[in-house]
């Protein structure tokens, strides 16, 4: 436990400067940044290039191939070469069914309701996929670092949910990297932004990347950056674009079936079209490379312009009903992020709709890793307090299924994090010993068009009175936007708590064997973890213990009797201290096992008590009536 | 770490006077001062149990800026500081003139699908419900400088069924927006 890196506000020694890395983990580009003699700047491969297409294929025993090779075998080997997996991360296979048609995949289901790519290596999930890519970065920065990576910030967009983060963070821990934080690519951008000018104001970030859009609107303050709100259109991105010059060519083309690996040549051939009608008024489609006999075909920019008004057009709702959220009427500053904000219809759209000129001055493309490299640099500890804070926002509302199918929602939409929140709820039946929590996220109010993050059962309530228990479910979301939820029965002091991870994601047990399949530290990370989690069992138990000794020990426990728990507690608390997880878990269970007749007179007044509150309630209705 | 003592209230832990006028300047500056000794990436490398405190301080502070910087919020924890709880308040009576309009509001609200021109008769909608969540925050200062606490909660309950109104006229607007 001593040994100390630098507290905060300490500013390290020079020769202590820790290796750190931002990553922009992309829908089709990922990049690598870092900060190197003051300056944040992105790491090039030993070609030049900064961008590694998000692109792995899995064609060859050998291993996969990740980055413009393997994007080179996409038209070959269609099924194999897995693009766009960020769309497919944290979703089950219902979700995934549209974009994989699109994508012509063959899709099986994953464990934990995860959807799977088939390939000729076996099934591949979207975690393993990002894993790859996120490895081919990590190793490019210890090659241009010269170290180990001590800490890496990785990049979401803010429209990401619960599973898609867990997804996110577990891809990295596969691959690697040590995460110190996930990042949202707004705020990434504005950091990028917002470090160099020290201004203060209003800064909204549009983001259109490969597979989605993101809106955000941050307030600067003496460098505090606080997210006042967020959204956008999880399924609504620059690939949109390309498909839309797709669809057009195919319409040119006369409808011609297409084979997987033609359309992902065409699909190519339409994103250089768009990136061409960025400068140029007309584009040539020389669709005969392609479509076996087809004619080229001339593209104007007004065509192309008319076309995608419609898409223009919802990520300015999207931004009209954030600066509502936000509360705010005009913004001092705009900041485009992504490849597809080069198009100049999205320029003007976006300068109209602020009324301000976008600010350009960084690289889109390269915005969101540099400040992703700003944030963990900060993070790892290598610059001075006061530097900059984040406060971000939750994206989605979380809440929890009610009866007839209703959601309750428990913490809405943007509200700053980390926070916690707590709903009482009771049982509707006598005698009743579980309830069964659903957790669901999003802004619908059925359960049906929310999507479900995860369900878990709180069993050992005794038997009471119906409306007697008082089942308090706690929410906390941490500042990776990451939640947890926990149960447990009040009244009684019988401990009931239960954690729950995301279905969708991978569960802790899953990565762990993962791990240790590829890592020789997987054993050490295992016993840490296992640790971890003892001492939090501890703690959990202690917590309830110091709260039902203050409410009821008094009362219920002779003088000999709350001496002997005190001194078992101290015990636990002295060995929570130290490094011994078998003498912390036989501790605990120790002290559960002693603090059980307490628990029990716990029982037995509440019921009493509740009893005694249901007669009052009826007399109390009668004089009513 | 040096921590907020949790046994205040929230004005205290912002040092600001207990009343329902708020400086908001001086609110944000206080929080952000707090965040800045608490949030939990100001311990990313701190050990893993100090992590977790300061998940809990800084939500804590979150917590209490997210009471008193919505004035509904505010006023209900005044109310609460008063020793109401949650079902006194909202059993509060509300005079029958009130409730008709709220009808009414409701009722243009449920025919918004059905006009021409729904932005502009929503926009006119919503301008008339801010305008009216105004007046009653006023009417809860009033009451509550003069310890009439019956008045001001019953002001309160008029502030919730607005902003519920509020919330419904933005679900119909993103709806509009999204059809």
């Amino acid at each position: 436990m001593l040994l100390q890196i630098a507290e905060p506000g300490q500013s390290p020694l020079p020769h202590q400067v820790k290796l750190a890395v931002g990553i922009d983990l992309g829908t089709t580009n990922s990049l690598v940044a870092s900060v190197r003699g003051g300056r944040a700047d992105v790491l090039v491969d030993e070609s030049g290039q900064f961008m590694l297409p998000s692109v792995v294929n899995y064609s060859s025993p050998d291993g996969p191939v990740v980055g413009s090779a393997a994007l080179e075998l996409a038209s070959q080997h269609p099924a194999d070469t897995l693009v766009s997996v960020k769309r497919f991360m944290g979703r089950g296979r219902k979700d995934a069914g549209k974009d994989a048609e699109r994508s012509h995949y063959r899709l099986a289901d994953g464990e934990e309701g995860m959807v799977s790519f088939v390939t000729s290596q076996g099934d591949i999930s979207p975690v393993q996929a990002s894993a790859e890519i996120l490895a081919v970065l990590g190793e490019r920065a210890r090659q241009t670092l010269g170290g180990e990576i001590e800490g890496a910030v990785i990049t979401v967009p803010a429209y990401f949910d619960d599973a898609q983060r867990q997804a996110t963070k577990d891809a990295a821990t596969l691959g690697g990297l040590p995460v110190l934080r996930l990042l949202n690519e707004p705020t990434a951008a504005a950091v990028a932004y917002g470090l160099d000018s020290q201004e203060e104001g209003v800064i909204a970030v549009y983001d259109l990347g490969g597979g989605t859009f993101d809106i955000s609107i941050l307030r600067l303050h003496r460098g505090v950056f606080e997210v006042l709100a967020t959204g956008g259109d999880t399924a609504l991105g620059g690939d949109d674009l390309d498909a839309a010059i797709v669809n057009w060519a195919l319409e040119q083309a006369a409808d011609v079936e297409l084979q997987a690996g033609q359309y992902r040549a065409l699909h190519r051939m339409a994103r250089k079209a768009k990136e061409s009608l960025s400068s140029e008024l007309v584009v040539e489609l020389p669709l005969g490379d392609v479509i076996a006999d087809a004619d080229p075909v001339t593209l104007r920019r007004e065509e192309f312009e008319a076309f995608i008004q419609p898409l223009v057009k919802r990520t300015l709702r999207a931004c009209r009903r954030c600066l509502r959220d936000a509360d705010i009427d005009a913004v001092d500053d705009v900041v485009l992020v992504g490849g597809s904000t080069r198009v100049p219809l999205i320029r003007e759209a976006v300068e109209d709709f602020f009324k301000r000129p976008p600010l350009i001055d960084i690289d889109p493309d390269r915005v969101v890793a540099i400040g992703a490299a700003i944030q963990a640099d900060i993070l790892v500890g290598n610059r001075p307090e006061g530097d900059l804070l984040l406060l971000d926002v939750i994206p989605l509302s979380l809440g929890l299924e009610t009866m007839g199918g209703l959601v309750e929602k428990i913490v809405p939409r943007n509200t700053t994090i980390p926070v916690t929140r707590a709903q009482e709820f009771t049982t509707f039946k006598d005698g009743q010993t579980a309830l069964a929590v659903h957790i669901v996220q999003g802004e619908r109010e059925l359960v049906a068009d929310s999507r479900s993050l995860a369900r878990f059962e709180l069993r050992g309530i005794p038997p009471m009175v119906a409306g007697a228990a008082r089942i308090r479910v706690t929410f906390q979301v941490d500042a990776d936007g990451l939640l947890n939820v926990t149960a447990r029965e009040e009244t009684t002091g019988v401990e009931s708590a239960v954690t729950v991870k995301p279905s969708f994601g991978l569960s802790d047990e899953q990565i762990t064997e993962m791990l240790q399949s590829s890592f020789s530290h997987a054993e050490e990370d295992k016993t840490a973890r296992q640790l971890a989690e003892q001492r939090l069992d501890a703690e959990q138990l202690l917590q309830g213990l110091d709260a039902a000794l203050a409410a009821d020990g008094a009362e219920l426990l002779s003088e000999a009797e709350c001496q002997a728990l005190h001194q078992k507690m101290q015990a636990l608390r002295d060995a929570a201290r130290g490094e011994d997880g078998a003498l912390l878990r036989a501790l605990t269970e120790e002290l559960g096992r002693a603090s059980e007749a307490f628990a029990a007179r716990r029982m037995d007044k509440s019921i009493k008590q509740a009893l005694a509150g249901v007669s009052l309630e009826e007399l109390d209705q009668e004089v009513r009536e | 770490m040096s921590s907020p003592d949790f046994s205040q209230n929230y004005f205290q832990l912002f040092e600001l006077p207990v009343q329902f006028a708020i400086d908001t300047q001086l609110l944000g500056n206080r929080y952000r001062q707090l965040q800045r000794e608490l949030h939990p990436d100001r311990y990313a490398s701190a050990a893993e149990h100090e992590k977790r405190v300061a998940v809990q301080y800084s939500a804590f502070v979150n917590e209490a800026y997210s009471a008193l910087r919505s004035p509904l919020k505010r006023a209900l924890y005044l109310l609460e500081l008063k020793g109401m709880s949650q079902q006194e308040i909202s059993g509060q009576q509300v005079d029958g003139g009130f409730l008709i309009e709220q009808m009414e509001l409701r009722e243009k609200l449920e025919s918004m699908h059905d006009l021409v021109d729904p932005d502009t008769v929503l926009d006119h909608l919503v301008a008339e419900i801010s305008s009216d969540i105004k007046i009653h925050q006023a009417e809860f200062e009033a009451a509550y400088n003069q310890s009439d606490l019956t008045a001001a909660a019953s002001a309160c309950v008029k502030m919730q069924y607005l902003e519920k109104i509020l919330q419904e006229a933005e679900q119909i607007e993103s709806e509009l927006m999204d059809s």
